[in-house]
């Protein structure tokens, strides 16, 4: 028996696992410690997972939590909170074992979650008003089929540009100018590199397996005008020749060494740029939060702009748009609890959710209308250039994240990092993610998915 | 135990003095019995009995049959892992043997004390965790910070993405896996040679024997049995190795160090049906069996003769 087996699978060992914990902590809720039962007392207990975020936004979720457990006495919400890298694996298994939390943040799409049964309808158990301001975009990523399955708490473009102001000055470019297309980046890099120093890059782009896989979504259908993927899921569609050119523009950036051989950070993290050690990044709009949080001196010369695209064209398909929504686990046991606790925390007063959008600077868009008034009537957006630039200049020109499985971004993800690091000519690498996901629609058995899915 | 005709008595006496015993073994397994049977016989037959359905933990699971082994076996990325395994037990396991024989022969060789001082020293990476060995090397292998770039540069030589090049970056991950074994590997080697009787070597000496030819006509010889149970534990904790490359590289660049239990782990994580996983992770067991059995039929370990 191998490790993986014995240690990973199997309901029985995550039960008793279960059981251990239990024992270990001399408390009779899962997870729970004795002095946070001592805290429920009799109350019905609603367990919230939540993944560490930017440091602004895991002090909102303490905060909701706890001005939720002292704003009434029959419900008691016990807050665990799960590190990124270790949320899947653990989630599976508490699923596995009948232990997951009653509610949750996902991002990304529900389909696949609605699909497997995994989370509760929203509809009979908030009030209808409880919708009424979610923006369109924030409804179409929490409702499957017209159902309400998650509600919503934030949109974000995956991707954005930030440059440094200084270095480009230095370098002799126009510090207010950044690049708008893949040629003038080039440019802009010829012209930086000799103003950097040992260990310093002119960008950091996205460049692991995983990153490239979600990060390019939207580069893919940029360049090419659809997906690597028919409309109905019956055929791949990854051997376009103008894949080869999104291949060849990392290759170039791989190559010319404008971006580091090796990722200097995690995938979602915009520190490379707060150390100094790249003129540019491509990031997530959340980079503007955890630069102002955890680099404040660099955000004088910090410059916001949509991200490059391939022929400069900045109003068409700039970037997916993350989200996050809060679900209920389908096996549940006190679902209107739970339900009562997301009410309170995102579909209540607007003032609940204000401290989240104004701390994590602006970088993020509401889900709801009346919380974006609120938000854009705070003073604090004056002093957020970049605030206006997310909001205007890029979440008009987004695209939903794909409905396909993730395997087919990794497939795609992989080719292009092929192509870049390895000595594969993009046409066979592309051919290979060609075949990968043929398989991938073979094995799960995507056009009857996409079927049941509806339009 | 030989049973011959004993005559009654001889055998109700020597009952009587076994049975105690008998009673005291029992008690002593029962404990490791339980926690096998609990952790490891029990979720192992679970494990295989849900391989055979698509296992979903929201509605009625349905039954698939072999779906999920031929799902496994005809996909060429677990096909990958399992040959990078191998491949990544080419890259230590020689290396981990000659060099704990060559630290053995060195530590049985000099005096006590000085034998002591070595075998602490080559002991010490056993007891650290890989997880904080990952986090160490991975350190060093920083692209733009790391010791090891850092010496590269003050030798006018260019930085290497140690983990970022996918022709690197197993290898990278190789090194602390050698580090981290060695230990134990040269503690049994060296007890395996101070078990060798002193009167080969010093039989071999009056016949004017070398230090190559008492190695290879007496050291290596006695050692099989312990070379055997080296080759086949290390191969396989070499190619389950997991620790090292999820904390340094995740898998990539490229999957080139998606090692097979990594693979496993990777799918199971995003996996909605877990089934996969499973057969997956049974298909290596097979492997590993496979293997071993091969091992032990190659080298058939037998008793030595003094």
């Amino acid at each position: 028996m191998t490790t993986t087996t014995r240690r990973r699978l199997g309901a029985g060992t995550a039960l008793l696992a279960s059981v251990a914990l239990l024992a270990a902590c001399g408390s009779g809720t899962p997870g729970q410690s004795a002095d946070e039962d001592a805290e429920a007392g009799d109350r019905e207990v609603v367990e919230f997972w939540h993944h560490t975020f930017t440091t602004p936004e895991n002090e909102w979720y303490e905060q909701v939590v706890e001005d939720f457990n002292a704003s009434q006495d029959e419900i008691f919400v016990n807050s665990t909170v799960v590190p990124g890298d270790a949320w899947d694996e653990k989630m599976t298994a508490a699923q596995a074992a009948g232990t997951a939390p009653d509610v949750y943040p996902v991002p990304g799409r529900l389909n696949d979650g609605v699909r497997l049964g995994s989370y509760l309808a929203l509809d009979d158990l908030m009030p209808a008003e409880a919708f009424e301001q979610v923006t369109d975009s924030a409804a179409e990523i929490s409702q499957v089929d017209g159902t309400w399955y998650g509600y919503p708490l934030l949109l974000e473009p995956q991707r954005v540009l930030y440059w440094n102001k200084d270095i480009f000055a230095e370098a002799g470019l126009d510090p207010e100018t950044p690049p708008t297309s893949w040629d003038e980046l080039y440019e802009a890099c010829e012209q930086i590199q000799p103003v950097l120093s040992d260990g310093q890059f002119c960008i950091e782009t996205f460049s692991d397996q995983d990153t490239l896989a979600w990060s390019t979504v939207a580069e893919q259908m940029h360049v090419a005008g659809h997906l690597p993927i028919s409309e109905d899921w019956t055929t791949a569609e990854a051997t376009d020749p103008a894949y080869e050119e999104l291949i060849e523009h990392y290759t170039t950036l791989y190559d010319e060494g404008y971006i580091p051989r090796q990722s200097l950070a995690a995938g979602n993290s915009a520190a490379p740029f707060g150390e100094g050690e790249v003129a540019m990044i491509t990031q997530g709009s959340w980079g503007m939060s955890e630069l102002v949080a955890d680099y404040p001196e660099v955000v004088e010369s910090t410059g916001v702009a949509p991200t490059v695209t391939s022929d400069g064209n900045q109003t068409e398909t700039l970037t997916t748009v993350g989200n996050f929504k809060w679900v209920i686990d389908a096996n549940t046991e006190n679902a209107e609890a739970t339900a009562a606790f997301i009410e309170f925390a995102l579909a209540g007063d607007t003032d609940v959710l204000l401290p989240f959008f104004v701390n994590t600077q602006f970088t993020k868009a509401p889900a709801r209308e009346d919380v974006a008034e609120a938000v854009n009537a705070d003073p604090g957006a004056a002093e957020a250039p970049w605030a206006q630039v997310i909001t205007e200049d890029v979440v008009p020109y987004t695209i939903g994240e794909p409905l396909y499985p993730w395997d087919v971004n990794v497939a795609m993800g992989l080719a292009i990092q092929q192509s870049m690091m390895g000595d594969v000519a993009p046409a066979d690498a592309l051919a290979e993610a060609n075949a990968t996901i043929e398989q991938i629609i073979e094995r799960e058995d995507l056009p009857t998915n996409r079927e049941e899915l509806g339009d | 135990m030989a049973r011959g005709r004993t005559p009654t008595y001889q055998v109700a006496n020597s009952n009587k003095k076994r049975y105690p015993d008998n009673v005291m073994a029992y008690v002593m397994i029962a404990p490791i019995v339980i926690m096998l049977g609990i952790f490891v016989i029990y979720p192992a037959i679970q494990a295989t009995v849900l391989s055979f359905y698509d296992w979903s933990f929201y509605e009625e699971s349905e039954f698939v049959g072999v779906k999920n082994f031929t799902d496994v076996l005809t996909d060429p990325k677990f096909r990958a892992s399992i040959l990078l395994g191998l491949q990544f037990v080419a890259m230590t396991l020689p290396i981990q043997l000659i060099g704990a024989f060559l630290f053995a022969s060195l530590a049985t060789a000099v005096n006590r004390r000085f034998a002591d001082v070595l075998k602490v020293s080559i002991y010490i990476p056993t007891i650290i965790s890989g997880v904080i060995t990952s986090v160490i090397f991975t350190i060093i292998y920083d692209y733009s910070g790391g010791i090891l770039n850092a010496v590269l540069g003050s030798l006018d030589l260019p930085g290497q993405a140690w983990l970022g090049d996918p022709k690197l970056a197993l290898a990278a991950i190789a090194a602390p896996a050698v580090w981290l074994g060695m230990g134990l590997t040269c503690l049994i080697m060296i007890a395996g040679m101070l078990d060798i009787p002193a009167s080969f070597y010093e039989s071999a000496d009056v016949e004017g024997a070398n230090w190559w030819q008492k190695t290879i006509y007496i050291t290596i010889p006695q050692l099989k049995n312990v070379l055997l149970y080296l080759i086949i534990t290390g191969f396989v904790a070499s190619i389950q190795q997991f620790e090292l490359p999820l904390i340094m590289t995740s898998g990539g660049p490229m999957s080139s160090t998606e090692l097979p239990n990594l693979f496993i782990f990777n799918h199971f994580r995003g996996d909605p049906y877990v089934g996969y996983s499973i057969a997956a992770a049974l298909l290596l067991f097979v492997v590993l069996g496979s293997v071993s059995a091969l091992i032990f039929r190659v080298l058939n370990s037998e008793k030595l003769v003094d």
